[in-house]
């Protein structure tokens, strides 16, 4: 087969691209093909024409085919001239390619036809087209099924393929290339040349606050900075900062990262560790004038000086301000999220008179009198009655309305091992901050990681207390999930509060045994502890350990939440949804 | 108490000064304005609001009707159905503005009315009547609401009421007693109020945001952070100014003439108010502002025109111009909106110069060339095909020109 240029071409290609992609690269494939694992995107705020930008943040099946698993997906886009280009021909031309490429490879197909027919089938309906002139899954277009393209669109402007191709196969994508190639040129459009690739992060739009946040000292058009309306804007640069930081002590020590002080510095690898991705908040802060880059890294300008001085004089207010912001609910309500399973519970319920209202001629004859509105009461209902002398009836007594509240105190369970690290950890810690400003209820936060787990807020009213234990959370190492369900429990006990609701949020599965040597087991072991006491248990996962989970909720009685994404407003739509559910098992009881 | 014209201003409450005095000009011509001040504890809230109780000028009414009843416009259920001679017979009287408070331990009876006691009580006429409540007797004056994001909490009923009375201008009230017929009477009422978003329940929007909206303008309280300001503050209201009246500056007579001034100002504004408009460009400029950033309320904008007239008025001008608009903005829409949108908001209308003019909304160059650019690629390319095995694979660091 040596003197078979076209195949060798396509395994060489198919090598490099395994080597490549694998490193979640993208290349250019000839002069106008870019081929990548990821989204692509023209760069238009550049000067120079004709680059692509392989966004290394937007898997390319996640972003088009709504796939949960990223690097199933092979994005294949071949950029043309203008000029029409029909999917149906595409199709056409991929199809007779692959059949004679695997024709090429192995003569002796040629006498089994229905086994090479076999093999180019495997591929109908995982290759997908994009045109300007329309878009299908190959085995539709081939029958001439064509769904219609809208401009703008993806592919409007070249030929967008989307493979699912396993490693093996990435040889086929140079038979694609080469194919689609072809059809652009026999329908006498020009191919494109792709001049330049550079790979980069997608900047999320809703949180590019660079773009309409001005500070009093960036200078717009036709601006005199004095005019601009600072505070707001200073304000609300801070509420976002603290959005993603956690609090204005954090906004500071980020920015002590980037002071000339080196000894406060932090790196980029610690920072991400607390935080999460801090990459796009860098480049946002540069655009507006308060990083800079220098030869010794990053630095704070004197604008960035400025603000952080800013906020140092203004704590009170921004912290205010902050907690305001924590307080809102979410937007959107349920829905993003699955529950599995039901339990009863009876709660306690905490009686109170309200003095304020009375009710007139009660059901229930228990309870305070309220003397002095039953005996205006008397003295109307006997005027009307036409009574001679001031008579009191019974239908004359007022009493004091009585108020029940459930009072639901929360214990969250973090599962705090290496791969919580980042946003997982701010939601949760988040989903903290929120319940404590928004309830009257106490809140407690227990870890587990490494071997063991801590209690790093006890069953508490304080803020600031509760700030200070979050800080100290740093997630790293195993998961040993029974020591913290036992730690949990241990708490709740201790400090006999009412109704509690423990919380546990966890991405992954125990790794670390307490009593014997299978951490599964123990695990399911202390998750039967909680059905015991009086303590309603709620499970947040991810769906990928759902069936564990499952089992850990059922031997604790409880429910099992699982969510595509432990994120801030998901969590908290989760406990406010079972806090609610409490408040209703109380008409139960 | 220190008067009204010596109270600290500086940045963090200069808003809340501006409000508090348009809302009495308002109020004063008969249409009420809705004022909410919301700031840290002790950043003088209450202190501003209820020192404006000195300065607010008289009205006139049926001699001796507790319900505030207008000779020329009676509407209380005893006078409205008067002829003029009748009104005229039982005279008319001045008295100052009303101002009340709805406190804590208020009930629905006391807020919006119930029956007489001492009518009924009366040993030689015992008779049941309905005695107003705060509310109807505030009418075409000033409602003063403490703490109102715990009122909201912990008194639904009586946030139901203000619900009604602040719904519309002029509100309305009912008043429902056993025994009696149902009362159903207008009520013109500002309803200033004063909370502190950061203490429990949390912000009145997030207890009751039908409430919230209610509002016209809401101004957030700062900080004062010059040392002069602060230490004015502590002369103004040291003990020795409060018990010794030698150490006083200024004589009380000396202060009343200093309300009368703002008196007489209000008076006058209030007419200029009633006979200005807002020009329909800058009624253009906000229907466009509703529509533009997707606003819910329209409360919103109603109150932005009410307050552009009446702050352009209150600074001495009688045409209100775009200025006042803007400035109305962060007022008026900062309980409304979240704090993203709102500066947004306040950017783009604020980023357009001079030149570009503020009323014009089309997007700016830089939008549309965004979609379709024709010439993105300049060059056309060579096929797979031509190609040699060494030049098909280009990585980002083959393409990138470098100098070394």
């Amino acid at each position: 087969m040596g003197d078979n240029a076209h195949v060798d071409k396509a395994v060489s290609v198919g090598n490099y691209l395994n080597l490549y992609l694998g490193q979640n690269q993208g290349v250019r494939l000839g002069e106008s093909v870019v081929v990548s694992r990821k989204a692509h995107s023209r760069m238009p705020e550049k000067k120079i024409k004709g680059q692509i930008k392989i966004l290394t943040n937007r898997d390319a099946g996640k972003t088009y085919l709504d796939f949960v698993e990223e690097n199933q997906v092979v994005h294949i886009d071949v950029y043309h001239k203008p000029g029409d280009v029909y999917a149906e021909d595409v199709a056409r031309g991929i199809y007779q390619a692959v059949y004679k490429y695997f024709l090429e490879r192995d003569p002796q197909l040629k006498y089994a036809e229905d086994e090479l027919y076999k093999m180019v089938a495997v591929y109908y309906h995982k290759i997908y087209i994009v045109t300007n002139q329309g878009k299908g899954l190959l085995y539709d277009l081939l029958q001439d099924k064509v769904s219609p393209v809208v401009a703008g669109e993806e592919g409007y402007d070249h030929v967008h393929i989307l493979a699912r191709l396993n490693c093996d196969e990435y040889y086929l994508v140079y038979v694609i290339a080469e194919a689609v190639e072809e059809v652009i040129l026999a329908s006498e459009v020009k191919l494109a040349r792709v001049r330049n690739i550079v790979h980069g992060l997608q900047k999320q739009k809703e949180d590019s606050f660079a773009g309409y946040i001005k500070l009093p000292w960036k200078r717009f058009k036709g601006q005199k900075a004095a005019s601009l309306p600072e505070k707001e804007n200073v304000n609300q640069l801070i509420v976002k900062l603290a959005e993603k930081f956690g609090g204005v002590e954090e906004i500071e020590e980020f920015m002590e990262s980037y002071s000339t002080n080196i000894f406060k510095r932090k790196g980029i690898d610690q920072q991400k560790k607390k935080w999460g991705d801090v990459e796009h908040y860098i480049e946002q802060l540069e655009e507006l004038g308060i990083l800079k880059d220098t030869p010794a890294g990053k630095i704070l300008t004197r604008k960035g000086q400025e603000l952080k001085e800013y906020i140092i004089n203004h704590k009170c207010e921004l912290e205010t301000e902050i907690r305001r912001s924590i307080r809102k609910m979410p937007a959107g309500g349920s829905g993003r999220f699955n529950k599995l399973g039901s339990c009863d519970f009876k709660s306690h319920r905490i009686e109170y008179i309200n003095r304020n209202k009375t009710v007139n001629n009660p059901q229930n004859w228990t309870g305070d009198l309220a003397v002095p509105e039953s005996i205006v009461q008397a003295k109307k209902n006997s005027f009307f009655r036409g009574d001679s002398d001031f008579t009191i009836r019974k239908e004359d007594l007022h009493y004091y309305k009585k108020r029940t509240y459930v009072p639901v105190n929360v214990c969250i369970l973090l599962d705090s091992s290496g791969s919580m690290a980042g946003e997982k950890r701010q939601a949760a810690c988040y989903l903290a901050q929120h319940l404590l400003l928004s309830g009257k209820e106490k809140v407690a936060v227990v870890t587990f990681q490494e071997r063991s787990s801590r209690v790093v807020v006890p069953f508490t009213r304080k803020e600031s207390e509760l700030k200070k234990g979050l800080a100290t959370i740093n997630p790293a190492g195993l998961t040993p999930m029974a020591h913290g369900i036992m730690k949990a429990l241990e708490l709740i006990k201790e400090s006999r509060i009412k109704n509690p609701l423990l919380v546990l949020i966890t991405d992954g599965v125990p790794n670390v045994p307490l009593w014997t040597l299978d951490a599964k087991a123990d695990t399911l072991r202390a998750a039967s502890f909680i059905a015991k006491e009086d303590i309603r248990l709620v499970c947040i996962g991810v769906a990928s350990n759902r069936s564990f989970l499952e089992k850990v909720a059922e031997k604790g009685e409880g429910i099992l939440y699982f969510v595509d994404d432990l994120n801030r407003d998901n969590l908290i739509n989760i406990v406010r949804h079972e806090k609610k559910e409490m408040l209703k098992g109380r008409q139960m009881a | 108490m220190v008067p009204f014209y010596r109270l600290e201003r500086y940045d963090g409450n200069a808003a809340l000064f501006d409000m508090v005095l348009m809302s009495i000009v308002s109020t004063y011509a008969g249409e009420p304005l809705h004022i909410h001040a919301e700031g840290l504890r002790g950043t003088g809230k209450t202190t501003i609001m209820r020192a404006a109780k000195d300065i607010l000028p008289n009205i006139t009414r049926i001699k001796g009707c507790i319900y505030n009843c207008d000779p020329e416009n009676p509407h209380c259920p005893e006078h409205r159905n008067m002829t003029k001679e009748e009104i005229m017979r039982i005279g008319t009287e001045e008295i100052p503005m009303p101002f009340l408070e709805i406190s804590h331990s208020a009930k629905v009876g006391t807020v919006a009315g119930s029956i007489d006691l001492s009518q009924l009580t009366d040993r030689l006429h015992p008779e049941a009547r309905l005695l107003p409540g705060l509310i109807p007797q505030a009418h075409r004056g000033i409602i003063f609401v403490d703490e109102i994001n715990r009122l909201a909490d912990t008194s639904p009923e009586i946030t139901d009421i203000l619900l009604d009375v602040m719904g519309n201008k002029p509100g309305h009230i009912q008043i429902e007693e056993a025994g009696l017929p149902v009362v159903d009477i207008t009520v013109n009422v500002s309803v200033w109020a004063a909370s502190n978003p950061d203490e429990e329940p949390g912000p009145l929007e997030e207890i009751r945001r039908q409430l919230s909206d209610r509002f016209d303008m809401v101004c957030y309280m700062g900080r004062p952070n010059s040392v002069d300001i602060l230490a004015n503050i502590l002369r103004e209201n040291s003990h020795c100014g409060k018990l010794n009246k030698s150490f006083r500056k200024t004589d009380p007579e000396y202060d009343r003439q200093q309300n009368d001034k703002y008196r007489q100002n209000i008076i006058k504004w209030a007419q200029t108010y009633m006979q200005t408009d807002l020009p329909d460009f800058l009624r253009n400029f906000i229907a466009r502002l509703y529509i533009k950033h997707n606003l819910e309320s329209i409360r919103a904008i109603e109150a932005m025109q009410q307050g552009a007239v009446l702050h352009s008025i209150i600074k001495g001008r009688n045409t209100p111009i775009v200025n006042d608009v803007t400035y109305m903005i962060p007022l008026v829409l900062k309980h409304r909106i979240d704090g993203d949108a709102l500066v947004r908001l306040m950017n783009e209308v604020d980023a357009r110069g001079v030149r570009d003019g503020i009323l014009n909304f089309k997007g700016r160059k830089k939008k549309q060339s965004e979609e379709v650019d024709v010439d993105y690629f300049k060059q056309t390319g060579r096929p797979l095909k031509d190609m040699t095995r060494s030049e098909l694979i280009n990585t980002e660091k083959s393409l990138t020109p470098s100098d070394f």
